[in-house]
């Protein structure tokens, strides 16, 4: 069993690793609107884009910190230590030779198979906060895809963009979001024509490779009438010793008869400060899903949301939260209905390990004059050990005879008798473990795509391993 | 006291002289203790500091704070004979009893005795005001003890400033008390502020019902109740405490509980909620032994413009114990319900089993239900669930009526009334059932006048 | 039945209890209990309700709610007693639970391929269509159908599904010794001809099976070599398969009768 535990911990430090900083934009540490003005000169934003992050800013400063409800842990924060850009003075790139040596060492190093990369649609690796590598497919180019960088999106199609940036998630929405608007950098634009399907998922890789340096990506996905997408993001990051700040802004916009489905696995080190906006919009029979999987980070707080704003439009949230010791997984979902017979259906699962705690906060909202709305939300909660911790507070209104929701949540462990059992046909502890934890998620883990369910199941088990002495 | 003067303008009054709730200009509790005065001083100063609560408190969301407005309620004046004689004629609904107590704007009516046997075993049934001079010991041991958490410490400072009148029940070791005893609290003058005060001590494997009535003598009458709740349910013993509450739609009412149950105890709490503009409900299950078992269940019936607000914790403080609380909303016309409640397990309160259910029937257009059950669970092999429903009036039962009929009036009664009679069901006490479905059915036919 | 280190290595194909004594929470459950189990045979063990049978198979597969507090148990020589339920299950001692766990959302299929892949050498990979081929070669033998493989582990199985699903496991596992604790609970007698049957055809000289029962009649189907009677934590009569047969024309209290033992009064 100590082999097994050996092999499997080189995997688990994969991402523990950092290369020379090289970067020759870096905006210093802190923010004032000097800080503003500095980005703002070197990403040539447009003056619109300027006067938005100004806005921003001043919008950031003016909110409180929602302490009040969330954990007080937000208050080790601090603002003024935080890098709040850095770039690689790179473009992007499109072909794989272009790519410099020590990123694509990193990729190498993060274990992404060389097919995998051929495989994939189209590529948009985020190293540090700038897009460094973007390889799209040309096929999806060629049905009319639009698959770039933020910055470029804004530049290059501002009719599209500007349109529905910011409006989803409106700059003051939070503290965070009106932090990124501010000073976003990074993140894909993504603008699929009627009634394309983009066969394969489009797919992005995010790192953090630079001490105390906080990450603003900022992603706006518009889906028109009858297309369909699916967007996958995932992040590791190297450790280090201080706080990370990781504060993104994601807005879906589905148009009519649309569908757009955004995976995450998320996978921070245990220092970094996970606080992300996302939120969809469903336009008349149009549907966004979330799938949405926590396993990394010190602190995390996400519930992305759907606003059902056309007939017939649904909102899905699939969630998994695994809390390992000294982590907090604060997640949950937002299901605003604005329309009649619209649907959602929240799943959330969470594991609290060792001192973990898992958080579920949901907020359903059906207003007056809808008819036949309809959402059910199941979460569960699974306990392993007397330390961790589960919570759930979920804020539900429903008004008006012809609607219904639905709301159940649970609490278990895995029992003794249970593991006593798995061992009693040979398996050791972690292994009986870890069967049982992948058991409770399993129905979940089989709704991503292979290639992250094998990997999710994986860091399940690498958690498990670590758990059970 | 000849003129009422609004409450606030008093409270503005005793600010500057802080003699007066103690016996100055308003002579309110001058014939209470001095110790008690203090107390009362010492909480009304705490009113004073508190602010009052706001939309963005978590424990106020969703919450109309604006029907907080106290300025227009006023400290009652005492009654004329014949208002104490009507209210007291009309204060009867069980009709077997071991005791009865009855009070209106405050005031001490009259006691029906506890039988001699029932004394002479130690019980003790008195007004508040008698309780806390003759067993004064007993009654500050447990007197405002447990401290208002859910969102309304500045109401219940308000009410320990204020009160003057209420029940004070206690239960020896080993006696069992089979008949219910039952309370009448009367709001009788326009915009009258009463504080009821309910303190139930129930000692070692000790057994005892106690109903309240909460009633507005005049249907038409605004006012204030702003009452506090106090069961101590000892080692084993076994307490059922029912509340009714039929104010007059306009008034206001709070209503703080805090329920204490110790080992292998087992206390069942029900709140039926029927009148009232606004009417909050905030109550705690404190678990603190093993093999402590609470049981929290509530049926509200809104309808025009009413709004039930509910704020419950079950706290499970020690291993082996067991809460199950469920809150049943019917809600008509605008009618509003918000429910928060949390299922608490602490560390080591390991072997819990916890559940908590709510369910909203949504019979209007314009009815609101908002939810938030929640759970926060710091212990290892518990078993804990809860669930919130918000829906309609099966379509199929609807129509299986109608079908054999049944006017659609009288099918979507019957329906309601079996939605809220499996709440009902869970009283121990088939007679109080009875009484209780009476008294939603009453309600339902003040609708359909 | 001393055992010196010295024995040949056929001596050695025995499951061995010496005097075990066996606590739960200060209550001695188990009381100097001496039993051995060579390979090929089966022992039966019959006893009234509370006379630690149960304990007893418990204690052998190490669950952890239960403390030995004197005596040994080897398996073919080697002291079991110090080693975890894993360690005991990879060296070969099977236990078919009386009341097996459910396991929510993980299948038969995956559990037992864990289990299966739990006995190979260390870096060795299982073959599936190996592992399938087994599984529904044991399947068929206990008439079980192919969909049984995608429900979790005993949830929602009625009775005769988990005690089925527990002797499929052994029969896939090949243990060395096996320990059926009151298999024939809960079954009706055409369930108990299916557990008996996948039982009888497990028989052989690699196999010693320990037979944990309350009543006769499991014992018309798998006949035993030798049959022993437990009250009160110890083994108080052995005799062939016949004396099953005295136990159920004269009950237990026969047995309890013929023990004279001044603190059995």
């Amino acid at each position: 069993m100590v082999q097994e535990n050996k092999s499997l911990e080189i995997e688990r430090n994969i991402g523990d690793f950092a290369y020379p900083e090289t970067h020759t934009h870096d905006a210093g540490i802190g923010l004032t609107e000097k800080t503003i003005h500095y980005i703002s000169d070197v990403k040539q934003d447009p003056d619109w884009v300027r006067e938005f992050r100004l806005k921003a800013y001043r919008t950031f400063l003016s909110k409180p910190m929602p302490t009040h409800w969330a954990s007080r842990d937000l208050e080790a924060i601090v603002f003024d230590n935080i890098r709040y850009y850095l770039s690689g003075g790179i473009q992007p790139k499109r072909t794989w030779e272009e790519v410099p040596d020590d990123v694509k060492r990193t990729f190498e190093r993060l274990g992404i198979p060389e097919q995998e990369r051929k495989f994939l649609a189209g590529v948009e690796a985020q190293f540090d906060s700038e897009a460094v590598y973007s390889n799209i497919k040309k096929a999806v180019g060629e049905q009319g895809v639009i698959f770039v960088g933020s910055a470029d999106g804004l530049k290059e199609h501002p009719e599209i963009f500007r349109k529905w940036f910011g409006k989803v998630i409106p700059t003051g929405d939070n503290k965070f979001s009106a932090l990124n608007s501010a000073v976003f950098s990074g993140g894909s634009f993504i603008y699929v024509p009627p009634g394309v399907k983009v066969k394969h998922p489009l797919q992005a890789y995010f790192r953090i490779n630079a001490e105390n340096f906080g990450q603003f990506e900022r992603t706006l996905i518009i889906c028109d009438e009858g297309s369909e997408l699916t967007y996958m993001e995932g992040c590791t990051a190297p450790k280090f010793n201080t706080a990370t700040l990781h504060s993104a802004v994601v807005e879906l916009v589905a148009m009519k008869g649309a569908k757009i489905q955004y995976i995450t696995v998320q996978n921070w080190s245990n220092n970094v400060f996970n606080l992300v906006t996302k939120r969809g919009l469903a336009h008349e029979e149009a549907e966004v899903k979330w799938i949405d999987c926590n396993i990394g980070s010190r602190l995390t707080m996400k519930y992305p949301g759907v606003v059902m704003k056309g007939r017939k439009a649904r909102g899905e949230v699939i969630s998994i939260a695994l809390a390992g010791d000294g982590q907090h997984q604060d997640t949950g979902a937002k299901m605003v209905h604005a329309a009649d017979e619209t649907t959602s259906n929240i799943i959330s699962k969470s594991i609290s390990i060792g001192t973990g705690r898992a958080t579920y906060r949901g907020l359903v909202h059906v207003p007056k004059h809808l008819k036949n709305c309809k959402n059910n939300t199941e979460c569960d909660a699974l306990l392993i050990n007397s330390h961790s911790r589960t919570d759930t507070y979920p804020a539900i209104t429903v008004r008006g005879t012809g609607n219904a929701v639905q709301h159940e949540a649970s609490v278990s462990q895995v029992s003794a008798e249970q593991i006593f059992y798995m061992q009693q046909r040979g398996l050791s502890k972690a292994q009986a473990m870890s069967l049982s934890v992948n058991g409770f998620v399993n129905d979940l883990v089989r709704q991503f795509p292979m290639e992250y369910s094998v990997e999710l199941k994986r860091l399940i088990e690498l958690e498990m391993e670590g758990s059970v002495g | 006291m000849s003129n009422p003067s609004a409450l606030l303008e008093e409270i503005a009054e005793t600010a500057l002289a802080p003699g007066r709730i103690l016996g100055g200009g308003a002579a309110r509790n001058e014939d209470l203790p001095a110790w008690f005065r203090e107390q009362q001083s010492a909480a009304w100063t705490e009113f004073q500091t508190l602010p009052m609560p706001a939309l963005k408190d978590q424990a106020w969301r969703f919450s109309n704070v604006q029907a907080l407005d106290l300025a227009p309620y006023t400290l009652p004046v005492s009654l004329s004979d014949r208002a104490e004689r009507d209210l007291l004629e009309r204060s009867t609904e069980l009709s077997e009893i071991a005791g009865r107590l009855v009070f209106a704007d405050d005031h001490f009516l009259e006691r029906d005795v506890l039988s001699e046997k029932l004394r002479a075993a130690g019980v003790i049934f008195q007004p508040l005001e008698r309780a806390m001079i003759e067993h004064e010991d007993l009654f500050r041991r447990h007197f405002m003890t447990q401290p208002a958490t859910l969102g309304s410490a500045k109401f219940a400072a308000l009410h320990q400033a204020l009160v003057r009148s209420g029940t004070f029940l206690y239960v020896p070791r080993g006696i069992e008390v089979e008949l219910p005893l039952e309370t009448f609290h009367w709001l009788h003058s326009e915009n009258v502020a009463i504080f009821p005060h309910t303190l139930l001590v129930a000692e070692e494997f000790s057994k005892v019902t106690l109903v309240e009535h909460f009633r507005s003598a005049d249907r038409s009458r605004a006012g204030f109740s702003c009452g506090v709740n106090d069961l101590v349910v000892g080692p084993g013993a076994k307490v059922n405490y029912v509340c009714t509450q039929d104010w007059s739609d306009r008034a206001l009412g709070i209503q703080i509980n805090a329920t204490t149950v110790a080992r292998d105890a087992s206390a069942f709490n029900l709140y039926l909620n029927l009148g009232g503009k606004f009417s909050r409900l905030e109550s705690l299950s404190r678990l603190i032994g093993e093999g402590g078992r609470s049981d929290m269940l509530a049926v509200s019936v809104g309808d025009g413009a009413q709004e039930f607000d509910a704020r419950t914790l079950q706290d499970h403080a020690c291993a082996h114990t067991y809460s199950d609380l469920l809150f049943k909303n019917a809600l008509y016309d605008r009618a509003r319900t918000t429910f928060g409640g949390l299922i608490r397990v602490e560390p080591h309160a390991h072997f819990t089993d916890a559940y908590q259910k709510v369910r909203n029937l949504l019979l209007s257009d314009d009815a609101e239900a908002n939810s938030m059950p929640g759970l926060e669970i710091l212990a290892d092999n518990v078993k804990c669930s809860h669930g919130a429903t918000s829906g309609q009036l099966d379509e199929e039962q609807m129509f299986y009526l109608l079908a054999r009929g049944i006017s659609a009036a009288v099918a979507r009664e019957l329906l309601v009334g079996g939605f809220l009679t499996e709440v009902l069901e869970r009283l121990p006490a088939p007679a109080l059932i009875v009484r209780l479905e009476e008294l939603i059915a009453d309600k339902f036919a003040r609708r359909s006048r | 039945m001393a055992h010196s280190g010295l024995s040949f290595e056929s001596d050695m194909q025995e499951l061995i209890i010496q005097d075990l004594h066996v606590s739960i929470a200060d209550q001695e459950i188990i009381r100097g209990l001496s039993l051995s189990v060579p390979r090929g045979e089966v022992h039966a063990i019959m006893g009234p309700n509370g006379s630690g049978k149960s304990t007893l198979a418990k204690v052998l597969a190490g669950h952890p709610d239960y403390i030995v507090t004197a005596g040994s148990v080897t398996m073919d020589g080697e002291n079991i007693l110090e080693l975890e339920p894993d360690e005991r299950a990879r060296r070969g001692l099977f236990l078919a639970f009386q009341y097996p766990s459910e396991i929510p959302g993980v299948t038969i299929a995956n559990f037992l391929r864990a289990a299966v892949q739990s006995r190979m050498p260390e870096g060795e990979e299982l073959e599936a269509t190996d592992y399938y081929a087994q599984l529904y070669k044991k399947m068929d033998l206990l008439e079980m159908d192919r969909s049984f493989t995608s429900r979790s582990v005993n949830e929602g199985f009625s009775g005769g599904e988990k005690k089925r699903n527990e002797i499929l496991q052994m029969a896939l596992l090949e243990p060395k010794y096996a320990v059926l604790d009151e298999t024939d609970s809960g079954l009706d007698i055409d369930a108990l001809k299916v557990v008996s049957k996948g039982v009888n055809s497990l028989r052989g000289p690699d196999l010693g099976v320990l037979l944990i029962t309350h009543y006769q009649r499991l014992l018309n189907y798998i006949v035993p070599d030798r049959v022993h009677v437990m009250v009160r934590g110890r083994i108080e009569m052995s005799g062939g398969k016949d004396l099953a047969l005295q136990l159920e024309e004269k009950g237990y209290d026969w047995v309890k009768d013929d023990i004279d033992e001044p603190t059995l009064a």
